[in-house]
């Protein structure tokens, strides 16, 4: 189940990427709108200087000049005077033109953040809801690079794309209209070798996005070493295998650089090809238009000098078409692994209509349970177990037998393939999702800490836990002590994954957390491995005394919990092979009986053999 | 040294809700300094670059050229109606753009490469850096923080090198050679025009400042919005436990909200920026218009002079336009650079390459003698600690959580370095060894146990790489549990995801040690190693090491008593000072600190009752 390497039909996600345009379409208009005007006006400004040039050239012959027709040609004609007027026009024109371009940019600016803003919150929403399955499987590296550059590509789209491609289509109209006024035939004969660009950037955007869908492939590999390295730096450096990792990082980086460089090939092949293109167009109309002048059947300023112009903005704008070719393909890559994760199914749904279960009694049962990770292999096989409120149950098993795969059930980390597990006498299934977890204090097996205060940690489930909720928490996991014996107390800050607390201090604070409020189901997956048996029974002791009854799952190997608990479930192999109290266990001949009697040796002093 | 610890860093900003606000103390002149280092980058590439050098030289000639033609076939052939001229002149024209375009192949190509290439050696170095750095510096710094040095900052250090210095050069050569043509075909009006620059200088100097900022709260400010997002991921499974994920997502969305505001303020420096250069340039044209068009009409100057100034405007100030955005990426990949260097430039105390070499094969003998020891300053965790382990003996390391037992391993292990006092293996100050060599001939399987992505064969074989599969396999029966890995679905090639996330805790501790016992260490370390083991499994395993750790110096650290009382010496560590030491039948005796804990154990197996 990993990331689907399948390409998505690009008409499918261009489909969906016009509809995240079309989400914001008033404010892209607004954008075209604004830019349109920005280069009519511009155009306006172009013409002007034309004039005047003709105005210049002309002053003995001033019947010559080509006076537009929305401006009337002033009596004197042929006075300095008039230049001086066109060049204050120009300044006005140039003067709107700035207004315009300063308004456009901000509105732009603000339609990409809002789009950015409105992609990053949706992924992160998603990825706080998809289920435990998902980040067993996909890795952290290339879910990060999701939402931050791709997010970027994909918004660039819609900014780059859509409303650069509406500009793009109304100006090369714009233009295209007026060169067509001044002379058709010349403003064919330039723009000849337009399809000629548009193949070929058809050619290049055909091989660009598997290379580049490639290429950010390998980069996920390239962060994913680099992350893991910092994660095992204790491991790599105690092994001294430095040099092994370099070479693992320098491999990826390799194949990183030879497939930007399979692109670079591509793309510095393709641009000066463009590039002389243009050229071509440009050489067209010097030759032909400079016959044209020649032969006085084009005008030196409003004819050549402003086709000039307008044929330099087309083929500039012809030209970020195929930037904007680049773009598509950047967002296209970008846009199949942003939806990916937007599409990827929430394994674990709420029900639509829950069944409110505010004061859950506590009572948990199993009926017919069968689990696989892959449902084709089982590790949990026909789980039956009844128990009531207010029951300890403890569960012992080898290491794999799947206990820490039955606490996960009761949550719905994950849902049983077959069978049931019930709370309260309700299918889990159908009770709100929060509120089911929000009646259970997990204890993960695996402490971790976020790197942000003792006391934020605590209070992780409730933010809004007093301060005397959060120490009276700390008290029962026998963290309180230390806690306060921190630099700064409960506001200390702890490193990432809680890295500068030893063992049991991680795991009290842990403990502390699911704690916390009470919760009327209480799931402990082997909390007291990193603490020592005094601190143990202090714990259980506290718990015992200051909180009301509760149901509670303890996995455990230790004999001292498992004498304490109402009852004790052995699991192997994914099955239930004994459940009873410990006196009852005991006297049974089996996995619990030997290992009791083994741990009660050891302590009575002899090392057991066998 | 290290990086300080973040205080305020994104979670807790996110479990706080607190939200970032700008920052003043960012704005900084151009450093130089910086500059240059930046761009020595290039020099491994002394012959890509030079070639790249005279392409750009060439580029900002041609260009211009390129662009001059025009007017000067407009002043030419076309004024005197010189068709055959004109056509010449053309083609003449075809072929320049042919040569610009065949430069503009190669140093598009060389560029690219150049800077890939750059950023490729720099991830490179950055990784050097890290396998070297302190231990301390990894209990303080966010894996988020590092990836965005590898990412991001990269990134920009990559447009600055590629771009940056080579455009400029191309843009300032183009403006030069506009001027000169613009100055052969009139000077005193090309004087008007050149009169008209210190203008651009001002509007130029007030905004770079402004960008320069804006810039760096930008960079600063994404690099909280990863770091907030790499913990959110590691920590998902805890979120989704404790539902939180709407706090979580509320906060984020106003972490992003935050960056994008930044982001904005940047857009509204450079949207009055460009408006004002554009305004600037038409102001050029209305100048050269009036008193260009003063200048013809009187005759000093021909109309075809004036069209080729307007033909070269574009040319002469487009640089000026584009040497704004040259220097915002400048600003950006200076600021990338600055932190990719800081993080370059970390000194790392006590460097291997300083140590001499040769350790050689070591007895495994290693003595504490008055070892203090603080993680921070002026708070020790470990006080005047001394014992001494002969060869091949087995020591036990025992006391309540938090007591010194993992920082004590530690100082074994050379991860940390002791505040006073000196450790010595095989009587050799430990400062005096190199890590690596050290390192060679030890075993660890540490409290945090850590898997790589990859199969359990690679996982276990990390301990010696030149290891057969014959071999692991071998060690796994050693060890006596190679049919608890193979029960996986794809037994020992079964794959494990991200820090060995799923398989079992018990599973993952077992692969750590068999990891360390295929290394063959003299020195073996096993901190918890079996916390999360079965008991049955456990001695099982505590049977098989009993053999395997023959004759190799072990440490232990367990809170199950078997493996104590096999010691040949118990530390009992008791707030970072070791209250007693002996065998565990001496110790027994003692009726000291040892005996409570011994005691504790014993009646947690016999004594008090639960409900039954
Ligand atoms: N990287 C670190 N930075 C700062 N302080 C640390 C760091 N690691 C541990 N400490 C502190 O040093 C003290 C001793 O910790 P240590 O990890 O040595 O305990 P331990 O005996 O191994 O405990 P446990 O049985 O819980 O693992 C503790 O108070 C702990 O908070
Ligand atoms: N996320 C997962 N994806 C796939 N397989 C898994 C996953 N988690 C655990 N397993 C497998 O399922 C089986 C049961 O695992 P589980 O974690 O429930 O064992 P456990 O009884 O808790 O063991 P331990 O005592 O070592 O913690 C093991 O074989 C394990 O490798
Ligand atoms: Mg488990
Ligand atoms: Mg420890």
């Amino acid at each position: 189940m990993d990331w689907t390497r399948t390409e998505t039909s690009n008409w499918a996600l261009l489909k969906r990427l016009l509809a995240l345009g079309w989400l914001y379409k008033a404010r892209c208009l607004g954008v075209v709108a604004l830019q349109t005007l920005f280069m009519a006006v511009g155009v306006g400004g172009l013409a002007l200087t034309g004039l005047a040039v003709d105005v210049i050239r002309f002053r003995h012959t001033p019947e010559e000049i080509a006076w537009p027709r929305l401006l009337p040609p002033p009596g004197d004609a042929y006075r300095l005077r008039v230049v001086a007027y066109l060049a204050l026009g120009i300044l006005g024109v140039a003067a709107v033109r700035a207004a315009l371009n300063y308004t456009a940019v901000i509105s732009s600016a603000r339609l990409v953040q809002d789009i950015v803003i409105h992609l990053r919150s949706k992924l992160y929403r998603k990825l706080q809801e998809l289920s435990f399955r998902f980040y067993d499987h996909h890795q952290s590296g290339s879910i990060i690079n999701r939402v931050t550059a791709d997010v970027q590509m994909v918004r660039m789209f819609v900014d780059g794309v859509v409303v650069q491609g509406l500009i793009l289509l109304v100006s090369l109209a714009l233009y295209l209209a007026y060169m067509l006024r001044i002379n058709p035939l010349l403003t064919l004969a330039c723009l000849a070798p337009a399809p000629l660009m548009w193949i070929i950037t058809m050619i290049y955007a055909r091989f660009v996005k598997p290379a580049m869908l490639e290429a950010r492939a390998r980069y996920d590999e390239v962060i994913l070493t680099l992350a893991e390295s910092v994660e095992a730096a204790p491991q790599i450096r105690g092994f001294a295998r430095e040099e092994l990792m370099q070479g693992r990082f320098d491999g990826d980086n390799r194949r990183f650089y030879d497939q930007q460089r399979r692109i670079f090939t591509a793309t510095s092949l393709y641009s000066p090809t463009i590039g002389f293109l243009t050229n071509t167009s440009m050489m067209v109309l010097i030759g032909y238009g400079g016959y044209l002048v020649i032969r006085g059947e084009l005008a030196l300023g409003t004819g050549l000098l402003v086709f000039f112009g307008l044929l330099s903005q087309f083929t500039a704008q012809v030209n970020a078409i195929s930037g904007l070719v680049g773009t598509v393909q950047q967002s296209l890559t970008a846009a199949q692994r942003v939806f990916e994760v937007l599409d990827m199914e929430v394994e674990i749904k709420p029900p639509e209509r829950p069944v409110p279960l505010p004061h859950p009694r506590g009572a948990v049962e199993f009926r017919g349970v069968t689990f696989g990770y892959q449902p084709a292999n089982p590790v949990l096989h026909d789980i039956g177990l009844n128990v009531k409120p207010g029951q300890v149950v403890a569960i012992l098993g080898p290491t794999g037998a799947g206990k820490s795969t039955l606490l996960s059930l009761i949550p719905r980390f994950y849902d049983p393939q077959q069978g049931t597990v019930l709370l309260d006498g309700i299918d889990i299934r159908r009770l709100d999702l929060d509120e089911l977890r929000n009646h259970i204090g997990f204890v993960f097996q695996e402490s971790f800490l976020f790197s942000t205060t003792v006391r934020s940690n605590i209070a992780f489930g409730h933010p809004n836990a007093t301060d005397d909720q959060i120490r009276w928490a700390a008290e029962i996991a026998r963290a309180n002590e230390f806690i306060e014996a921190l630099p700064e107390g409960y506001d200390t800050v702890v490193g990432e994954r809680g890295a500068d607390l030893s063992g049991g201090q991680r795991q009290r604070i842990a403990i502390a957390r699911a704690l916390l409020h009470n919760p009327p189901v209480l799931l402990m997956d082997d909390p007291t491995a990193a603490i020592d048996p005094q601190t143990e029974s202090e714990i259980h002791a506290a718990m015992e005394n200051a909180m009301s009854s509760r149901t509670t799952f303890v996995v455990t190997h230790r004999l001292s919990t498992l004498r304490r608990a109402d009852r004790v479930v052995v699991l192997e192999r994914g099955r239930i092979t004994a459940t009873g109290t410990h006196r009852e266990l005991v006297d049974q001949p089996g996995l619990y009986r030997e290992i009791a009697l083994h741990q009660l040796q050891e302590h009575a002093g002899e090392a057991p053999h066998g | 040294m290290a990086e300080r610890r973040p205080r305020h860093d994104a979670w807790s900003l996110l479990a706080d809700g607190g939200r970032i606000r700008r920052d003043e103390r960012l704005e900084r002149p151009l450093d130089w300094a910086l500059c240059k280092r930046l761009f020595g980058l290039m020099s491994a590439y002394r012959l890509r670059r030079n070639f790249l050098f005279a392409l750009v030289f060439t580029r900002s000639v041609q260009l211009p050229l390129l662009a001059a033609i025009p007017p000067l076939i407009l002043k030419g052939p076309v004024a005197e109606g010189d068709v055959p001229g004109l056509l010449l002149a053309v083609g003449g024209m075809g072929l320049l753009a042919l040569l610009t375009q065949a430069t503009m192949f190669f140093r598009v190509r060389l560029a690219h490469e150049l800077g890939e290439a750059v950023v490729r050696d720099l991830r490179g170095a950055v990784y050097a850096k890290l396998m070297i750095l302190p231990m301390s510096f990894y209990d303080a710094t966010k894996v988020g923080r590092v990836i965005s040095r590898m990412t991001s900052d990269s990134e920009n250090i990559k447009a600055g090198v590629q771009d940056v210095l080579f455009v400029a050069i191309v843009q300032l050569g183009q403006m030069l050679v506009a001027a000169g043509i613009m100055f052969w075909f009139d000077p005193v009006l090309f004087l008007a025009v050149i009169g008209m620059a210190p203008i651009l200088y001002l509007i130029n100097r007030t905004f770079r400042k402004k960008l320069s900022r804006t810039h760096r709260i930008i960079q600063e400010s994404f690099s909280r919005v990863t770091s907030t997002l790499a913990e959110s991921v590691s920590g998902i499974r805890i979120t989704q436990g404790f539902s939180r994920q709407r706090i979580n997502a509320d906060l984020f969305h106003n972490l992003v909200e935050d960056h994008s505001e930044f982001n904005m303020d940047a857009s509204r420096v450079s949207g009055t920026f460009m408006p004002l250069l554009e305004l600037n340039n038409q102001l050029f044209t209305a100048i050269l218009i009036l008193f260009g068009g003063w200048r013809a009409w009187h005759g000093y100057t021909s109309i075809e002079n004036v069209v080729g100034f307007l033909f070269l405007l574009g040319v002469f100030f487009g640089p000026v336009a584009h040497m704004g955005t040259l220097y915002t990426r400048l600003i950006m990949s200076l600021a990338g650079a600055e932190r990719v260097f800081r993080l370059l430039d970390l000194p790392v105390p006590h460097p291997d390459d300083e140590l001499p070499a040769g350790l050689g094969k070591i007895r495994g003998e290693v003595e504490f003698d008055d070892v203090t020891f603080a993680y921070h300053e002026g708070n020790p965790v470990l006080h005047e600690v001394s014992f001494r382990a002969e060869p091949g003996q087995l020591v036990a390391l025992v006391g309540h959580t938090g007591s010194g037992k993992s920082s004590i391993i530690n100082l074994i292990t050379k991860f940390h370095t002791p505040t006073r006092g000196t450790v010595r293996i095989d009587g050799r100050d430990i400062m005096a060894i190199r890590g690596t060599e050290l390192h060679r001939q030890m075993g660890l399987v540490l409290q945090v146990n850590f898997l790589f992505t990859g199969t359990v064969m690679d996982n276990i074989r990390f301990g010696r790489p030149e290891a057969t599969d014959e071999e692991v396999r071998q060690v796994l029966d050693h060890l006596g549990c190679r049919d608890v890995l193979e029960v996986l679905p794809e037994g020992l090639a079964t794959r494990v995801g991200e820090r060995g996330g799923t398989i079992s805790l018990g599973q993952r501790q077992l692969i750590c040690i068999a990891r360390a016992m295929l290394a063959d260490p003299r020195i073996m370390i096993l901190d918890e190693a079996t916390s999360s083991v079965d008991t049955l499994t456990e001695i099982r395993i505590q049977h098989a090491l009993q053999k395997l750790l023959r004759g190799r110096t072990s440490f232990v650290v367990a809170h199950r008593l078997s493996t104590i009382r096999e010691a040949d010496q118990v530390l009992v560590l008791d707030q970072g000072r070791i209250v007693e030491r002996g065998v565990h039948a001496e110790l027994l005796a003692h009726a000291g600190v040892y005996a409570r804990l011994y005691h504790q154990f014993t009646r947690a197996g016999e004594a008090e009752g639960g409900g039954d």
